[in-house]
């Protein structure tokens, strides 16, 4: 590392989205930055899929089967790929990131809220969240940070700050300390690769192909590793409530999984509205309102898991909603097919 | 302070609807007692201090509501587990309501009209979570400019309590409204309003 410098790179745009947590806002911010469209990278690809053994307590939580990186899970329908870095400690993690700042990238940064004091967990409660850092200034000691999720934070902490926040042993200390703590953030950055100019056009063929895609998806057969697809979804939810049932806590686990169905399915709901109006075929938009109304049901499933673990919600309330969720998608997934026929 | 947005609705045939026997959660908190805030699975809750006096009719868009008073268990919202409301029987044309939902969300309520007839009508609230504007088009709503967490008040946090509604398309006597298992949807307060006639009778 050379002595002290500044840069903010320009262009770092923050996007937020209601349904999503910090891997989306921050993938958007770099897609962003990379003229990549967001709303087009993120929502194309629906889905589902669920591996007990990769479960991560995360909030970026996202399923990534082995060897396909965090960005090609996300984004699997176009040229984007990321890599994690694990420097061997906080003086290596902020020289790695500083460098990359410095040539111009922004960069994907995990932190423990507990430590970054524009956070409302500053000081009360772990977890383990994603930022964007996209300048610093190393003679006033400062990194800039931009940080989407409410409280949406644009400006600077202390080098010192986000180095404790990506150092942080990310304990369990107490009832609040929830979801994604016991996971040590590890001064982990996402290097992250774009290849905006080989992404498909927003074209009626990419939109039939997509849906085409993400329909064979969700009736293809049980994979050999976890829960995938229709079927895989229904295995899953099935075997959870039985383990509810049977008094396992799968409290974590289902919050886990339903932030990231969530997001996944309330993106891909805005892709189908956006095509509609770009492509000015309503049926689309409709269809997406089917999709947007699955997710809702995510959102209730997200709460319900919370509420196991306090005993407010019980095996057979938690079944209920399954059925009318899978009950939905069905229909859903049939209107999509049927919508095929047309395009 | 509290910024409650208007419109222009004439709705001389309001009629709140007193929901305290139904509350289950405790959603808003004075700043002497944060810790017995749970509106959310973080525990959060509102401030008592940016909203209006509870028990009070208070308007929200020219809708008035009856503004929730602790009940005798010290709860002042309902969190949706399929209660059933039993409601004044009477000629009614929309449900307004004071919601509030972790993260968006939307379900089906069932409405239980005096003849017997039940319809399934669409329940939509948007995210309370500050920094987030209106899902479904809710036009009014109570905003604070801080939320309460159980160890601090976090300033820069503004919460919003949503009016929305739900249509109530026959024109017979509505007897009961049944609520969705959907804990993610909080109400605070109903009004039954006939736009027709001005009079909800």
């Amino acid at each position: 590392m050379s002595g002290p410098a500044a840069c903010v790179i320009d262009d770092v745009v923050s996007w937020r989205h209601d349904l999503v947590g910090c891997l989306w806002t921050s993938a958007a911010t770099v897609l962003g930055f990379h003229g990549a469209p967001v709303l087009g990278t993120l929502g194309a690809a629906w889905g589902f899929r669920h591996l007990p053994e990769d479960l991560r307590r995360e909030e970026y939580y996202y399923p990534c089967p082995a060897g396909v990186s965090l960005f090609e899970a996300i984004a699997p329908y176009h040229p984007v790929s990321s890599r994690w870095h694990e420097p061997a400690d906080g003086a290596e993690g902020w020289a790695q990131v500083r460098d990359v700042v410095l040539s111009g990238v922004p960069v994907i940064v995990a932190a423990d809220n507990f430590y970054l004091p524009y956070r409302p967990a500053y000081q009360d409660v772990h977890t383990n969240h994603l930022v964007v850092v996209y300048g610093f200034d190393e003679a006033a000691s400062t990194v800039r940070v931009l940080d989407a999720v409410p409280p949406r934070f644009n400006s600077d902490i202390t080098i010192t700050e986000l180095t404790a926040a990506r150092s942080s042993g990310n304990p369990e200390l107490h009832e609040r300390d929830m979801f994604f703590t016991n996971r040590p953030i590890a001064n982990r950055w996402l290097e992250v690769t774009i290849d905006t100019a080989a992404f498909p056009p927003f074209s009626l063929e990419t939109v039939r192909t997509t849906i085409r895609r993400n329909v064979d998806g969700f009736a293809a057969s049980a994979p050999a590793e976890g829960y995938a697809g229709a079927a895989g979804q229904s295995d899953y939810l099935n075997d959870v409530a039985r383990r509810f049932a049977d008094g396992a806590d799968i409290c974590d686990e289902l919050f886990l999984v339903a932030g990231a169905v969530t997001a996944n399915t309330a993106l891909h709901a805005d892709w189908l509205a956006l095509a509609g109006r770009r492509l000015e075929i309503p049926r689309l938009a409709e269809a997406g309102r089917g999709v947007e109304r699955f997710a809702h049901h995510w959102t209730a499933v997200r709460i319900m898991a919370a509420l196991t673990r306090t005993g407010e919600v019980s095996a057979v309330r938690l079944q209920r909603r399954f059925a009318a969720l899978l009950d939905d998608q069905a229909r859903v997934l049939a209107q999509l097919d049927d919508l095929l026929t047309d395009l | 302070m509290t910024t409650i947005l208007t419109q222009h609705l004439s709705a001389p045939g309001a009629l709140p609807v007193d929901l305290r026997t139904y509350f289950n959660n405790r959603g808003i908190t004075g700043g002497e007692e944060l810790s017995k805030g749970e509106f959310n699975i973080w525990f959060n809750s509102f401030p008592a201090e940016e909203l209006p006096e509870p028990g009070k009719t208070v308007e929200v868009g020219a809708v008035p509501f009856l503004f929730p008073a602790l009940s005798a268990d010290g709860k002042d919202n309902l969190r949706c587990s399929g209660q059933r409301i039993t409601l004044p029987p009477g000629h009614y044309d929309w449900l307004y309501l004071l919601a509030a939902a972790e993260r968006r969300s939307e379900d089906v309520v069932h409405l239980h009209y005096a003849d017997g007839s039940v319809d399934p009508e669409w329940l939509r609230v948007s995210d309370f979570w500050a920094e987030t504007p209106a899902h479904f088009g809710e036009q009014a709503s109570v905003r604070c400019t801080c939320l309460h967490y159980p160890r601090h008040v976090q300033q820069n946090m503004g919460p919003v309590i949503w009016r929305t509604r739900v249509p109530v398309p026959r024109e017979t006597q509505l007897a009961a409204v049944h609520l969705p298992d959907n804990p993610a949807i909080h109400l605070f307060a109903i009004s039954l309003l006939n736009t027709v006639t001005g009079q909800a009778s």
